[in-house]
């Protein structure tokens, strides 16, 4: 007699059917939103040929892609980050703002040499990123407070700070809503992608090198996979969830200052296409790995990209931000039905 | 009117829609599902709302609506975090990229408009005639009566009084022996889920058919992220978290007078406010009083999904 079958659940699942049941989520994903498309009456095949046209036929398109690529690889690596040691920072969009608006204080009042004011606008998107982590990180590692609400209620905060100085104190009399340009810029080398580029490569390529090899890495994953058996080791839990998290910040906040410094020149509100909430679909994707991120975050640049070419047909941001809602929920439904495998009893 | 009365008449109006989130999202944590996607709900629920009285100019219409909506979303999400026991953080933020992206992509055709028909106030006899609270309170929509009184005392009792409350509560708190005495489990938790989500929609809905009364891109404003939070700030009880809501009504009330009144505060700043408020709320009791932890325990089994199987 055959056995019976019954599903089991195995404790950890095959990183190959893992990515297999992304790939799905992502193509279902895509598919339901052509579907939907296709009921508002516009025609799903024209529009996708659009897009890979308007992204890959011609040079303006792969610079649109490679300037979107730079803050949602640095996004995308700070939520992978604060992941490791088993923190949520869902602010990233905050510190973004954050570093964008340390930055361009910099940019806009510091007189000297443009390399001297880029380096240290560099410094100032750093460093007013962890700024903006630091109470939610504080509160998390002394009083156990639940950092996903707390770096997320800033991000309002620091939105509504930047559209303050932008419409006000530091506003250009000419623009409005927007400051006056800022003095020193990123130089491009390709087109309209600036060093921005391999700088935010380089970031991952070294935040994920340490965290795989490094001592300090090792035990930040530690940390990050059981606290009590770290602390039982001897590891300094506490510090480790303080560096990491305010490295969390600073890499979003370093964002902020590249997309200030090398794409939008100025500070105004409704700089950030929602990178920082993007950013945590990015870190999903990725699940850790350097090359994850850049991967991941390819693929998420060429969606808002197809977005922003979209617009003509009633796309929007928001648009992007429901499809990749989708993606996300697709993808976590799938990273669990990865763990099943179905089982032969012997009868 | 006075300084005073319409502080607390923006209170009770803001303060509602809050209250009703959070009461929303007391359910699903008391069954131990974290529900991050309040936010979205809230979206969908505002669009709902707006969208149907334009159509039926009936605010009952726009209200039930929207907590159809919002059971759907809800059921979806329990499908995913209860059935499937896929990750609730991830399925959360997901629901409420999901439900802030879809009602702002569809409310482009609806924005700036106001609602077609919204909540007329009820002046309750008699008690309507108090200096400030009368106002303030009883005359209000009808709506504030059933969110500030109705529903956490019914609530309340439910949870607390009531063997079903005791079941429900247990499958929160160790749903292994919940399950090992014949509760059903996953009933429960998706029922639970499901009905929150239905509030958080509604509380969506309450925004734009009473406190703003129009629909426009941003309108939900993080309210359904301090409405989480407040569910904390209430240690997951009705009551609490209904007067938490006031409480940020207020809040939000003085940023409100402060610019009609000009206050020499710009108004950017004032409306920090409510977020920076919703920080101090939930940190500085937990640093303070090392107390107020146990007494502020969430249910033991929140965020974590339950399998049958693997016990």
């Amino acid at each position: 007699m055959a056995g019976s079958l019954r599903l089991q659940r195995l404790p950890s699942a095959s990183p190959g059917i893992v990515l297999a049941a992304r790939a799905a989520a992502i193509v279902m994903a895509l598919v339901f939103a052509g579907i939907i498309l296709a009921m508002t009456g516009a025609n799903p095949i024209e529009l996708a040929s659009e897009v890979v046209d308007a992204s890959f036929g011609s040079s303006f398109g792969m610079e649109d892609l490679g300037v979107l690529i730079i803050p949602l690889i640095l996004t995308g690596l700070s939520v992978a980050v604060a992941q490791q040691i088993g923190a949520w920072n869902i602010g990233a969009e905050g510190q973004f703002y954050a570093g964008a608006f340390a930055a361009a204080a910099v940019g806009l009042f510091v007189p000297g040499p443009p390399a001297l004011i880029l380096a240290l606008m560099f410094v100032a998107g750093l460093v007013g990123g962890a700024v903006w982590i630091l109470v939610p990180t504080l509160a998390r590692a002394y009083g156990n407070v639940n950092e996903l609400i707390t770096t997320l209620l800033l991000n309002f905060v620091a939105i509504l700070l930047v559209y303050f100085v932008a419409t006000n104190a530091w506003r250009d009399k000419m623009a409005n809503s927007a400051t006056p340009r800022l003095s020193a810029e990123i130089p491009e080398f390709w087109g309209s992608i600036h060093w921005g580029l391999p700088i935010a490569i380089l970031a991952a390529l070294l935040v994920t090198g340490l965290l795989a090899f490094s001592r300090w890495g090792y035990e930040v994953r530690l940390v990050g996979s059981n606290p009590s058996a770290a602390n039982y080791a001897g590891v300094p839990v506490r510090r480790h969830l303080i560096t990491v998290m305010l490295l969390s910040g600073a890499i979003a906040g370093l964002a902020g200052m590249l997309e200030i410094a090398g794409t939008v020149h100025r500070l105004q509100g409704g700089i950030s296409n929602n990178y920082g909430y993007l950013g945590i679909m990015v870190a999903v994707l990725a699940r850790s790995s350097a090359v994850g991120v850049i991967f991941s975050a390819a693929l998420m640049a060429f969606i808002l990209n197809s977005g922003i070419i979209l617009q003509t047909q009633g796309l929007t941001t928001s648009t992007v931000l429901a499809i990749t809602g989708l993606i996300l929920f697709l993808t976590a439904i799938g990273d669990e039905l990865a763990h099943y495998r179905i089982a032969r009893d012997k009868a | 009117m006075d300084l005073l009365t319409g502080l607390f008449t923006t209170a009770f109006l803001a303060g509602g829609v809050l209250a009703l989130a959070a009461l929303g999202e007391v359910l699903a944590e008391r069954v131990g599902v974290v529900n991050l996607g309040v936010e979205g709900l809230m979206a969908i629920g505002a669009l709902t709302a707006i969208a149907a009285v334009a159509a039926i100019p009936s605010p009952t219409i726009g209200f039930l609506s929207a907590l159809a909506v919002g059971a759907l979303f809800g059921a979806l999400f329990a499908f995913a975090t209860v059935i499937l026991r896929a990750n609730q953080v991830l399925c959360g933020l997901a629901l409420t990229l999901m439900g802030s992206g879809i009602a702002s992509t569809i409310g482009r055709a609806y924005s700036g408009m106001p609602a077609r028909a919204t909540f007329a106030p009820i002046e309750v006899p008699l008690l309507s005639k108090i200096p400030v609270i009368g106002p303030a309170f009883f005359s209000q929509n009808i709506l504030l009566y059933l969110i500030f009184i109705v529903l956490p005392v019914g609530l309340s009792y439910l949870m607390f009084r009531t063997r079903h409350g005791l079941n429900l509560r247990a499958v929160g708190e160790n749903p292994a022996a919940a399950d090992a005495a014949g509760i059903p489990v996953t009933l429960i938790r998706f029922a639970y889920v499901t009905a929150g989500s239905a509030l958080a929609a509604g509380a969506g809905a309450y925004l734009t058919l009473t406190f703003v009364p129009s629909w426009s891109d941003g309108v939900v404003a993080g309210r359904g992220w301090i409405a989480v939070a407040l569910v904390i700030f209430a240690g997951y009880r009705p009551i609490p978290a209904v007067l938490s809501g006031l409480l940020f009504g207020f809040i939000t009330a003085l940023g409100f007078v402060g610019q009609a009144r000009g206050w020499p505060i710009a108004p950017a700043f004032l409306s920090m406010l409510p977020y920076l408020g919703t920080m101090a709320f939930i940190i500085v009791p937990v640093l303070a009083w090392q107390r107020m932890r146990r007494i502020m325990a969430a249910p033991a089994a929140i965020g974590v999904p339950y399998y049958r199987d693997l016990r």
